[in-house]
């Protein structure tokens, strides 16, 4: 298995697609990022009002809320870790690169099982990556500002290990999809389909269904080390953490044993 | 001693469709079997049930008596270079080899090796998608070589590769099985492989039709012969001919082939009727003609003489 996470790995290095993806999630990040304070210079974060200044708070992120919440600013770039979780199976399918790999790998539920696990670590490296350049972009304009880089800093064990298992989450939930759907474009259609449009359809019509969907278990999953936060209706946790890997295990369990009946001609 | 590869009774079915039907065959170590049948008799289909990518409907394919899917590490044993399988186009060609021998446990020295082998290693840094089709099958070779195998499986391993190349592959596939590697290389066409193989395994319809040596194929071929005649007084000859216990079959409007005939039985007949010829050629059947014969005529025989072919005649 250490075998062919390392393959997997080196195989995702050496393609120029993970590159792009993470280039533009954290470009999108970097948006977010301004967008936050720009948002918070207008008074949109806090209620504070247009003239913050002159009840004598800061005009900046400052609150432990608001310093999470900037930090957390790269949160919704779970979605890339999911686009890379479903190329990891799709793109061997549309390159017809399966075929090797199924030589390397006869045991084919071994081979998703380690693009489950290769995920799972993209997926966290894709946090921490997001996680710095939001904590020294962020950091650095909120110096500018008169602000403290070591106050957003502390945020780092509150926000840090939520998002980078969520990502993880994400990823896995990726390579099942991939591992079911194995044609690329129908994959990636019916993943962000989902997220974007059909989730938050379901939940505005379908009462109590925001904390089974996966995004609702997956911001619940987001405050582990949180403490309360802005949960309400949703599972604790670790329930969310569970519920995110059960959908993609399933996927995935599903998916393999598609997968050992398929013929690769 | 054992076969290095052993397929018994084999079938597959896509659907209504009969792909394989009850094939039986073994290859030899040390020896380069060719698997020959027209496009669409059921090989690649064979190969690929062989390595575990297709599923079997009956039957079993074994190497050393083991299933592909239950080889400990099936890359150090089987060498496979397969039709239709492909590369990342945006990964470098060394890239590609490293993650193979990674996933199999294979040394990373090997790459070098085998990029070396293929006389690939000037373009290793290069990525995949710019490298021709006679490029990508030397890449899949080098991958097939990665560990070392003992047993090679090539499908059309000719496909794209220019004069050279082939020539190249025919010195190749020699050496693996003078190191005693069994080679089980397809191909449709015999011509091709008249110079590389040992052993034949001919194929139609996804049903054996024979299995034998190359060197019997060959005796078969000269079986074969007939008395190719071009002559302009061919009515009369052939009034001649009717009177004697021969075949033979008009075959332009001034030749007649003989089955059998040689010179020396037929050159004192021509004097003694006085018959001017033009024309006298010995006609030996080539392996082609042998091959093609073969696939074809079992086209078109009853497919409950199946069983019968698999004794190694066929009418």
């Amino acid at each position: 298995m250490i075998a062919g996470i390392r393959s997997e790995w080196l195989k995702l290095r050496t393609t120029a697609v993970p590159w792009v993806l993470t280039g533009i999630a954290l470009i999108i990040d970097a948006l977010l990022t301004l967008v936050y304070f720009i948002n918070h210079g207008d008074g949109g974060g806090g209620g504070n009002g247009g003239g913050g200044g002159s009840f004598g708070l800061p005009d900046y992120p400052h609150t432990t809320q608001q310093l999470r919440n900037l930090l957390g600013s790269g949160f919704e770039g779970y979605l890339f870790a999911l686009l890379l979780g479903v190329m990891m199976v799709t793109t061997e399918f549309r390159h017809k690169t399966v075929t090797t790999s199924f030589l390397v790998t006869p045991h084919r539920p071994r081979f998703v099982g380690a693009k489950l696990i290769t995920a799972a670590i993209l997926g966290a490296v894709l946090a921490v990556i997001m996680l710095a350049a939001t904590l020294l972009g962020g950091g650095i304009t909120l110096s500018a500002q008169g602000g403290s880089f070591s106050a957003l800093v502390r945020q780092l064990p509150a926000v840090a290990p939520g998002m980078i298992l969520v990502f993880a989450l994400f990823a896995i939930l990726g390579v099942g999809i991939g591992s079911l759907l194995t044609n690329q474009v129908a994959a990636l259609i019916v993943s962000l389909g989902w997220f974007i449009i059909l989730e938050g359809i379901l939940v505005s019509l379908v009462h109590g269904a925001e904390r089974w969907v996966p995004s609702g278990a997956a911001t619940a999953a987001s405050n582990l080390t949180r403490g309360q936060g802005t949960s309400f209706g949703l599972f604790s946790w670790w329930q969310g953490a569970l519920l995110m890997l059960a959908y993609g295990l399933i996927f995935a369990a599903i998916g393999s044993a598609v997968l050992t009946r398929r013929d690769i001609t | 001693m054992p076969s290095a590869i052993e397929v018994h009774h084999l079938s597959k079915q896509f659907g209504p469709v009969h792909a394989v039907d009850d094939l039986s065959f073994e290859v030899a170590a040390g020896r380069v079997t060719g698997f020959l049948g027209p496009n669409g008799s059921g090989k690649t289909t064979t190969l690929r049930m062989l390595l575990g990518l297709v599923s079997i409907s009956e039957g079993t394919a074994t190497f050393g008596g083991r299933r592909y899917v239950d080889l400990e590490q099936p890359f150090r044993h089987v060498g496979a270079v397969l039709e239709a399988t492909s590369f990342h186009p945006s990964r470098r060609a060394e890239d590609h080899l490293k993650s193979v021998a990674i996933g199999a446990g294979i040394p990373l020295s090997r790459v070098g090796e085998t990029l070396d082998l293929v006389g690939m290693s000037d373009v290793a840094r290069r990525r995949v998608g710019k490298f021709s089709l006679g490029m990508r099958q030397r890449l899949q070779l080098a991958t097939a070589l990665l560990g070392e195998p003992e047993i090679l499986i090539l499908d059309e391993p000719s496909n794209g590769l220019d004069p050279q190349g082939i020539q190249w592959l025919r010195t190749f596939i020699r050496h693996q099985a003078s190191l005693g590697h069994a080679v089980l290389v397809s191909s449709h066409l015999l011509a091709e492989m008249e110079e590389t193989v040992d052993d034949v395994v001919i194929v139609s319809h996804g049903r054996l039709v024979l299995q034998t040596t190359l060197a019997e194929l060959a005796q078969r071929a000269g079986t074969h012969t007939g008395l190719r005649i071009r002559t302009p007084e061919l009515a009369r000859l052939l009034a001649i001919l009717q009177a004697i216990p021969v075949a033979y079959r008009q075959i332009a409007t001034d030749t007649v082939v003989i089955d059998g005939a040689t010179p020396e039985w037929f050159g004192p007949l021509a004097a003694q009727h006085q018959i001017v010829l033009y024309e006298l050629v010995n006609e030996k059947g080539s392996l082609e003609e042998v091959f093609l014969s073969l696939t074809h005529g079992f086209e078109a025989a009853d497919p409950g003489q199946a069983a019968a072919a698999t004794s190694g005649v066929v009418q």
